[in-house]
């Protein structure tokens, strides 16, 4: 099958003050329908841009992004993003937030209701439409964020480390809810993320990036089935995939 | 609720300070003509009280008008600022570069052009309002986060529905807020104005009671000015915490 979006050899220079910076260079991946692909590597190696790439906010200097097998992306139904903070509008209540996309994308906001209520329960939401988002937890405000990016039913995901504002608690915690979701809407999701350990237990393959100009350096495939238990981290093959990975990255 | 026993503080400093100034004036034979004992400037409000109160509501009704002005067009020009790069790069300069001209030397000329009667003093409050209520409330429009931008755009969000959605809103409470250093602008304007170019109004007061030496009723007017704008403030302080709840959240 035609994968869901295709990466060839893509370059972004980003120009500053002081000349230009190859920020990614020669980048080739796929992403296939229904896949969730972790992305690590270190601060600074080009995650983000890549990420950016695939959502078409950076337009890349050389290569192409290639939606669903045509230019313009036809039958793609959006992407929802999720970033580190979660960008929540103040002056909105929880619900009118997580109808943003909704209301951005022009339809019509009512019929959407009912959906984001459900989702709502499904996230640990419920009862939170009419609190204000300075009224809840970071954690629980990350959850209102990851609500509004799946609104929409997006064709993609794009996840940028998400939880690693939260609590080694919560982490967990939004890990498996993440998990939950992504299963039960058979998203395509992209999650970039400098955790190994949550790379390794969310994703089916784990693309390592490595610096100067960033590059993919190695794809390791998680062979495990999800959903996925927060037990396997004790497991020794899980931690084997771990120490694979930290090796790949280098020093 | 924290706020009964400041309130209570404050009036006791202020009947401190007026205590002390009273028995000041008193004990050192102060004359009149340079400083009035505040028993003798409540006396003045008294006895004065039509034409103060009649000069009064000129002068804020000269000052609400060159407000009302600079807050519409402050908001206006925001928007429009906000939405266009190119048009901002352009006017803010401009802008800027006339904020440094002295506006109350622009009076005479302004009488000279409209005469004596309220549109100099409008204008004038206008013009120093003006600036002071389009600063923040542009800044505000033009700050947005930059991943939070981003996340709009691959939302599919235009650029109007970013203004609409998220520019206006997120400068609401940095507008109302500037509406109180426009208040204070406001009348300061139009009591120069008042003082340069006109036969009414509490500027207009001040100074023909100092050139007659009549500093009590000139403290009135100073004391009356003061009341009525900290009260002004004060309510727009309460339209703030309605409109712009959430720019709160910390003090709730
Ligand atoms: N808008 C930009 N302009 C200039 N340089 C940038 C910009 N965004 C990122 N960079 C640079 O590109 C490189 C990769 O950044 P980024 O993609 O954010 O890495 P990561 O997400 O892996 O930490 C870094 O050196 C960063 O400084
Ligand atoms: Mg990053």
């Amino acid at each position: 099958m035609e994968p869901l979006v295709k990466i060839r050899n893509v370059e972004v220079r980003y120009d500053n003050r002081n000349g230009g910076l190859v920020a990614i260079s020669g980048v080739d991946l796929d992403i296939r329908q229904g896949e969730v692909v972790g992305i690590v590597g270190k601060s600074g190696c080009g995650k983000t841009t890549l990420l950016k790439v695939i959502a078409g906010l950076v337009r890349p200097t050389r290569g192409e992004v290639i939606y669903n097998g045509t230019h313009n992306g036809g039958g793609f139904r959006g992407i929802g993003m999720l970033f580190q903070s979660p960008l929540l509008l103040p002056w909105r209540t929880v619900l009118k937030n997580i109808l943003l996309p909704i209301e951005l994308r022009g339809e019509d906001v009512d019929s959407y209701v009912p959906r984001a209520l459900e989702l709502m329960e499904r996230i640990g939401l419920k009862g939170f439409e009419n609190s204000y988002p300075w009224e809840l937890s970071g954690g629980m405000q990350q959850r209102v964020a990851l609500c509004r990016a799946l609104i929409h039913r997006p064709s993609l995901l794009l996840l940028d480390e998400p939880f690693s504002a939260l609590d080694a608690i919560t982490r967990e915690d939004m890990w498996m809810l993440l998990q939950e979701v992504i299963s039960y809407e058979n998203y395509t999701a992209v999650l970039v993320t400098h955790d190994i350990r949550e790379a390794v237990l969310l994703s089916d393959r784990v693309v390592v990036m490595g610096g100067r100009p960033g590059r993919v350096k190695a794809e390791v495939t998680i062979p495990f089935r999800r959903p996925r238990d927060l037990g396997l981290q004790y497991g020794r093959e899980y931690n084997d995939y771990v120490a694979k990975i930290r090796s790949l990255l280098g020093d | 609720m924290v706020s009964k026993a400041k309130t209570f503080s404050s009036v006791l400093t202020l009947l401190a300070i007026g205590v002390t100034w009273e028995v000041a004036v008193r004990l050192f034979n102060i004359p009149q003509f340079v400083l009035p004992a505040p028993s003798a400037i409540v006396n003045t409000i008294a006895r004065y009280s039509n034409y103060l109160l009649y000069n009064l509501a000129d002068t804020l009704l000269a000052s609400a008008l060159g407000l009302f002005m600079a807050a519409t067009f402050s908001l206006a020009l925001s928007v429009v600022l906000a939405y266009s790069d190119s048009v901002r790069e352009a006017i803010y300069p401009i802008l800027s570069g006339f904020n440094a001209v002295p506006r109350a030397a622009l009076v005479p000329l302004l009488a000279l052009w409209f005469g004596l009667g309220m549109v100099p003093r409008v204008l004038t409050a206008f013009l120093i309002a003006f600036f002071p209520i389009l600063v923040p409330t542009l800044t505000a429009m033009i700050t947005i986060e930059r991943e939070l931008w981003e996340m709009l755009v691959a939302f599919g969000a235009s650029k109007s529905q970013v203004l609409v959605k998220v520019a206006i809103p997120r400068a609401t409470p940095y507008f109302l807020s500037s509406l109180h250093m426009g208040l204070t602008s406001a009348v300061v304007g139009s009591v120069i104005a008042e003082m340069v170019a006109s036969d009414r109004g509490i500027g207009y007061v001040i100074l023909s009671s100092t050139s007659r030496l009549d500093t009590p009723l000139a403290f009135a007017c100073l004391l009356l000015l003061a009341l009525i704008t900290f009260t002004l403030s004060k309510v727009l302080s309460l339209v703030e915490r309605r409109v712009a709840r959430w720019a709160y959240r910390a003090n709730i």
